[in-house]
């Protein structure tokens, strides 16, 4: 069921999952396409969430925002819900309530080890975005095991200690039960600048004729966990299970490349390492497992007809 | 002839264990037959040895990507026999590469054509034919009657237009074709022939089925096109003449040593949702190759083949396959594609469908949603299959012979294309 509305108040509106915003220009949505959006979302039942660009927006444009429940989400060093830090040096300023992105490319990320798990014990939420996670490499694997072996040796000294720091990419694996993904599509839907809706920022950003009508969203049904193949027995429920990534590397919405697969496993197994690390000196969610398993990749152990 | 065995539908060659792997060499051919799922067809793509040469030493050289038991190497087009010389060089190449390279696939090959058959009989087909007559399988498409032939196949115009795009003359072929029928099947006695069912042939199918009964041709492989071609009242009409149909086959005991894929007894029954789940089509399983040098999952993603979608190319001979373009085709499945009707359908069963027709027809840029435009016609043809094996059960029952068929009954799976 749909539950939220995004939406983009600028071209310029900060990124914060995985694709680039490629449009630098300040290029604000219409008032009237705003307040259809508000208008849209309050009909729907949707709980809106507005993208903001680097700059003070007009005042009538924040009185129209203010007439609606919101979340914001913000670069740094704005204050909202959640704040996407432009490296990581503006991450150690963040405001502690709010929970922080980073999007950060891969060799900068296994070059950062030491920085970030300085940084894990200020934080309430950290959200890791790896921008270029289709191009992993089996030798990239190898490095992201170790930089994720690291960040466990914190959490684990940080969660006996009693402060659980989140962090995207191991804790939500360890706290989950079921999938939760981004449900582009399905559980939220994006307005754009130019008044047209899209699954996600990211469809926009990559194609602007990608639109949609939200009403009625063709094979919308793909889009749903039960209608992706490898993704409906798969276990690595933090997954994000990207739509966009998907058809940007597969072709289909509904199904996840190799190295989107190998990348959400490897963090599994380090959930599961450091859940068992964790229970080794206290009880801790004991309702959770993560089984061991043999594989990286749920299509090397696909049902094969 | 064992006169009490019932002929049942062959299995394609292997079926399940090879690959099958697809030469484009032309896409040009000298008919231009109506119904022609190839929108695209020209004179000027054919395909060069350097292509041809490349390719094959790609698939080759990389045996561990293709570890099916044996292959089958097919050559269409357009039509392929235009490109003899070529496919001759082709083959030669093959058989000497992998002998060299001690590749599992040297004792496990086949060398495989549909032709329009018009260039059979000449002596470059011959001679190869000749040459690798252990490893061929040749099926020439005939339609049927002379007038049911000639109503789609027909001889192209002499000259292409403005495009390059070739367009249909009133001549029809079928002269060119049944003149070659009796060397084809001297050499290949049990080889079938394919026919196409359109909208208008459905009055023809009795006669055409009969007749290419009549010409020696035992298996007769027959389906109607997948695209969305169908007129009110059709699905009556088709019904009727597969009745018809059944009737003579049975009364006329072609039966015994005849067969037409339209009756099959594994039709016409409910699929169970976790057992009978598996992609009816093969599509990514094979791999097809155009003179461009462009990889598919299947040739009806090629340019050529497609009305409204772009072509979907999962590599090329440079590169190599896409190993993530391929991953949708080899996770797909029956009920993830189709729609609610076909899940609670009572007579899903050998309800079949084309993937490319499906990315074709799709609202989206998809492979996953099923076309269901054969829907009718394949209820028709249940309710007719229905009727020919209570007719022919009843038939064998009374005369003492049901136990014997039942016990010499092949247990054939439905042929993936
Ligand atoms: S790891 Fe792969 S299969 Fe599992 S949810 Fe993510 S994308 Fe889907
Ligand atoms: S297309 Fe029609 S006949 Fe075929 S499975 Fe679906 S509902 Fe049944």
């Amino acid at each position: 069921m749909m539950q939220y509305l995004v939406i983009l108040l600028d071209d310029s509106s900060v990124s914060y999952c995985h694709c680039d915003n490629p449009h630098k220009e300040h290029h604000l949505i219409g008032l009237d396409d705003l307040r259809a959006g508000i208008l849209y979302a309050m009909k729907q039942n949707l709980m809106i969430q507005f993208v903001y660009p680097d700059y003070e927006l007009p005042q009538e444009y924040l009185d129209v925002i203010d007439t609606i429940d919101h979340h914001d989400i913000v670069p740094h060093p704005m204050k909202g819900d959640v704040v996407v830090a432009k490296d990581l040096e503006t991450l150690t300023s963040m405001q502690a309530d709010a929970v922080a992105v980073l999007r950060i490319g891969k060799a900068e990320l296994f070059a950062s080890g030491e920085a970030i798990a300085a940084i894990l014990p200020k934080v309430q939420r950290l959200n890791i975005v790896i921008t270029d996670i289709d191009t992993f490499t089996d030798d990239d694997l190898k490095q992201y095991n170790s930089l994720l072996s690291r960040l466990n040796e914190v959490l684990k000294e940080e969660y006996l200690t009693g402060h659980t720091p989140q962090l995207n990419l191991l804790t939500d694996r360890m706290m989950l039960t079921k999938p939760n993904h981004c449900n582009a599509g399905v559980e939220n839907i994006t307005l754009a600048p130019n008044g047209r809706y899209y699954f996600c920022p990211a469809f926009y950003y990559s194609n602007p004729d990608d639109s949609i009508d939200p009403q009625a969203i063709p094979n919308q049904q793909l889009l749903r966990l039960d209608h992706a193949p490898l993704c409906r027995h798969c276990d690595a429920y933090h997954c994000r299970r990207c739509v966009w990534l998907n058809r940007k590397t597969t072709l289909e919405v509904n199904t996840p490349s190799h190295e989107q697969c190998v990348a959400a496993h490897t963090e599994r197994n380090a959930a599961r390492q450091l859940l068992e690390a964790i229970r080794q000196k206290a009880t801790f969610m004991p309702e959770v497992e993560i089984k061991e398993i043999n594989y990286l990749d749920p299509f090397d152990v696909r049902k094969e007809w | 002839m064992d006169l009490y065995k019932i002929k049942d539908n062959e299995p394609a060659w292997q079926s399940g264990m090879s690959k099958n792997i697809t030469f484009i060499v032309t896409k040009d051919c000298q008919l231009a037959c109506k119904y022609c799922y190839l929108v695209g067809k020209n004179v000027k793509e054919r395909m060069s040895w350097e292509t041809a040469k490349t390719f094959v030493d790609y698939v080759l050289e990389h045996e561990d990507e293709f570890r099916e038991e044996s292959v089958v190497w097919d050559f269409i087009g357009g039509e392929p026999f235009l490109e003899i010389e070529l496919i001759d060089k082709i083959c030669d190449y093959l058989k000497l590469r992998m002998f060299e390279l001690n590749h599992h696939w040297f004792n496990s090959y086949r060398f495989s054509f549909s032709t329009n058959g018009i260039n059979y009989h000449t002596s470059e087909v011959q001679s190869f034919i000749k040459k690798n007559r252990e490893h061929i399988s040749i099926g020439i498409t005939i339609d049927g009657t002379e007038k049911k032939h000639d109503l789609n196949r027909v001889w192209k115009q002499p000259t292409a237009d403005a495009n390059g795009l070739t367009q249909p003359s009133e001549r029809g072929s079928y002269k060119d074709v049944v003149k070659n029928i009796p060397l084809w099947l001297s050499q290949f006695p049990d080889a079938g022939t394919k026919v196409t069912i359109s909208s208008a042939d459905i009055p023809y199918i009795k006669e055409s089925v009969l007749h290419l009964y009549s010409l020696g041709i035992h298996q007769v492989n027959i389906n109607v096109v997948f695209e969305d071609v169908w007129q009110e009242g059709d699905d009556a009409r088709f019904e009727e003449q597969l009745m018809e149909l059944a009737d003579a086959i049975i009364d006329g005991g072609w039966y015994q040593d005849y067969a037409c894929s339209f009756f099959s007894e594994h039709i016409g029954k409910s699929l169970d949702p976790e057992r009978d789940n598996q992609n009816w089509c093969g599509a990514g399983r094979m791999l097809s190759v155009d003179a461009a040098g462009n990889l598919y999952p299947c040739t009806r993603f090629a340019q050529y083949s497609l009305r409204s979608k772009k072509a979907l190319i999962i590599g090329n001979i440079k590169d190599g396959i896409n190993e993530n373009l391929l991953r949708p085709f080899l996770t797909l499945d029956r009920i993830t594609q189709s729609p609610q009707k076909c899940l609670d359908c009572e007579v899903a069963s050998g309800c079949a469908w084309c993937q490319g027709e499906n990315y074709d027809a799709a609202q989206t840029n998809t492979i996953y949603e099923r076309s269901t435009a054969i829907c009718l016609m394949h209820k028709a043809r249940v309710r007719a299959n229905n009727y020919y094996w209570n007719k022919l059960y009843r038939k064998l029952e009374l005369e003492g012979r049901r136990e014997e068929f039942e016990k010499n009954e092949r247990d054939v799976k439905p042929e993936i294309c």
